[in-house]
């Protein structure tokens, strides 16, 4: 019971190659997930350890990437690939560089977590951030659902959620510059903050970056650098004709 | 011969026989008798192409009512049918039947095949998973991608159930147990546990505020107390209440030390690393530490058949340790024995307490590691002080942290011994 799309092949060999190379995305994702899980842990509930825990978790992202590059060189030379598997080749080659980002800028929040950790604790636990976060990590959560499912309608939304991600991140950057001025020995602090959010805001960026591959994907439509009220109407027509 | 094909015979035998006498009339006896045979055929035709008609048309329910053998061939055709229609029935009620006790079924339960695509899943499963109806026929790890759910599944064996965070809220959990089903395929049960991790966190962190809330008065009281007990010019009569009073505060705050180290032991699940720990360092301090006890038997011997060491945290092996020990010198009378035992094989680290005591009942065995358990008959206590009913609780704990487990094993009025082995991995060479 393979996905319709790519169900169709003589060989039953090639066919489960496809597959398992979509599971080891999967796999990823489900690692860079759980990274910033506990990334956003460690600088809520103040835990060093675990902060430094996520920072050292990175190799395993890294290395996984490189398997999962390996694996597309392979398919690519023995089995030439055409039409909807290349694209599925070319957008698992672009969504594990964008995971591995991912991984990078969690592993970023991990040490900024250990050292935020060292200081003093707001009142509010870092609640903006927080919420930011669990923005973020629906995205990136939605983003990795698209693409098991080759949902475009579900791309889309994350595609869309990106908007409020990046408001939000405005907000938090003026929040922190507003309580540096109030207080310059906060200066540090938030500094960190900052960075934190600014890491979250690039994390939102890649899962959108992963959406719109789904949506190539799917569709064969490349939808980059495009307003997003004209990629609505490519989707909503591309649908049409498939369905 | 049945009744309906003699006839059928005399049939065909008097349709013969006309056609040629017929036949004979014109001096055309063969003639005759094909001709009557051709008429005969196109008979059985026209049924044959009724019969035909029926079975291909729209209206099954209108039954031609044949003649001869054809409308008992009709009527057992039509027989067939709708028993399989009844059966198709019931069939289908029973299927519906099936599919709503799963559906109504709290607990989630998916169906993977044997390349882990999702088969079928109910409500509670979609509901908690986040699947959607198209995600059948999708390998399930695409959707639930959790690294601890995922190298569960893959495992050659799924023993014992895993708890992992849900895909949809990080707050909530789920305990989810595959188990073998049918001839390849197997069965994914997922259960929400959020309620009782709430429970347990919050049990955990009652008990380590509530310890540490005690210790304070706690401290103020034995202070003072030690200051009464110093002064000279107290009255002898209040002495002795002084002196009980300073002991049991004692005992006091050695079981609010325990309940702490409890909690901390269990707010730190998992498997620890640690650092080398020389056991026979340990086992000399728990050895110094049950003598100086009141009432501890006369012999309380030391056996090392390793010199091996133990790879793990040196306060927890040592908490170990001086439990069992201090325990098996609590309960044995001061005439008995206690031995010791360290050694190693391939099959891992054990260290073994015997005592010859009066032994535990078998049906105590089971709960004794459960905080505050006391055996009420089987152990009587022989020393004036008892233990804090902490003690084995803690070993369990220590040693679940370094992937040890513990063993008992008990006569009544013999002894008992109580065993811990730890895993080959944490054995390693004293330098």
């Amino acid at each position: 019971m393979e996905s319709e799309i790519f169900g169709q092949h003589i060989s039953r060999k090639f066919n489960e190659e496809l597959e398992s190379l979509r599971s080891q995305v999967s796999t990823m994702g489900g690692l860079v997930e759980r990274q910033l899980t506990d990334a956003i842990e460690a600088i809520v509930s103040a835990d060093s350890q675990l902060g430094l825990q996520v920072a050292s978790r990175d190799v395993q992202v890294n290395q996984i990437e490189v398997e999962i590059d390996e694996e597309c060189g392979r398919i690519l030379a023995t089995r030439a690939p055409a039409a909807a598997d290349l694209r599925l080749i070319v957008a698992v080659i672009k969504a594990i560089t964008d995971l591995e980002r991912i991984g990078d800028e969690a592993q970023r929040i991990g040490i900024l977590a250990a050292r935020l950790a060292t200081e003093k604790q707001p009142a509010d636990r870092y609640d903006e951030l927080k919420t930011l976060a669990d923005h973020v990590l629906d995205m990136l959560h939605d983003a990795l659902d698209a693409f098991s499912r080759l949902d475009a309608e579900d791309a889309l939304k994350v595609v869309e959620e990106d908007k409020i991600v990046d408001e939000e991140y405005d907000m938090i950057s003026r929040q922190c510059i507003t309580l540096m001025m109030e207080d310059p020995r906060t200066i540090h602090r938030f500094m960190d903050v900052s960075w934190a959010a600014r890491a979250l805001e690039r994390i939102g960026d890649h899962a959108k970056n992963i959406s719109e591959y789904v949506i190539y994907l799917v569709q064969g439509k490349d939808v980059r650098h495009t307003q997003i009220e004209a990629v609505r109407e490519q989707v909503e027509r591309a649908n049409k004709i498939l369905k | 011969m049945p009744r309906f094909w003699q006839q059928a015979l005399l049939r065909v035998a008097l349709l013969a026989a006309a056609g040629g006498a017929i036949g004979g009339l014109y001096g055309e006896v063969w003639l005759g008798l094909f001709a009557a045979m051709l008429v005969g055929l196109v008979y059985q035709l026209v049924w044959l192409a009724r019969l035909d008609s029926w079975l291909n048309g729209e209206d099954l329910a209108f039954l031609p009512e044949g003649e001869g053998v054809w409308a008992r061939v009709f009527s057992r055709i039509d027989y067939l049918r709708q028993r399989a229609r009844r059966r198709g029935k019931r069939f289908k009620a029973l299927v519906k039947q099936l599919r709503q006790a799963t559906r109504s079924f709290p607990d989630g339960v998916v169906i993977l095949n044997d390349s882990r695509e999702i088969v079928v899943f109910n409500q509670a499963a979609g509901a908690m998973l986040g699947f959607k109806n198209q995600d059948r026929g999708l390998r399930i790890e695409n959707l639930v991608r959790n690294p601890d759910f995922v190298k569960y599944l893959r495992a050659k064996e799924q023993s014992q159930a895993v708890e992992i965070q849900s895909p949809l809220q990080p707050d909530a959990w789920l305990l989810c147990h595959i188990v073998p089903y049918g001839l390849s395929q197997k069965m994914l049960l997922v259960r929400d546990v959020t309620q009782q991790h709430k429970i347990e966190h919050m049990r955990r962190d009652f008990v380590a505020n509530a310890s540490h809330e005690l210790r304070t008065p706690l401290t103020v009281i034995t202070g003072y107390l030690e200051a009464i007990a110093d002064d000279p010019q107290l009255s002898a009569e209040l002495r002795a209440p002084v002196d009980e009073m300073q002991k049991q505060s004692q005992r006091m705050r050695q079981l609010v030390d325990e309940l702490l180290r409890l909690s901390e032991l269990e707010a730190e699940p998992g498997a620890v690393g640690g650092t080398r720990v020389d056991m026979r360092a340990v086992i000399e301090t728990a050895r110094q530490e049950a003598r100086a006890l009141p009432d501890c038997p006369a012999t309380v011997e030391s056996v090392y058949d390793s010199e091996q060491g133990l790879r793990g945290v040196r306060k927890d092996i040592q908490s170990i340790v001086s439990n069992l020990v201090s325990n098996a010198a609590r309960y044995t009378p001061p005439t008995g024995k206690i031995v010791i035992r360290w050694w190693t094989t391939e099959a891992g680290a054990f260290l073994s307490v015997r005592d010859t005591g009066r032994g535990i009942a078998s049906e105590h065995i089971p709960r004794l590691c459960e905080r505050f358990y006391r055996v009420e008959n089987g152990r009587e206590r022989i020393g004036g002080e008892g233990g804090t009913g902490l003690g084995l609780a803690i070993v369990r704990h220590a040693l679940l942290r370094h992937g040890g487990s513990l063993n008992i094993e008990s006569t009544l009025g013999v002894g008992s011994t109580f065993t811990c082995q730890f895993p080959a991995s944490r054995i390693v060479a004293v330098d």
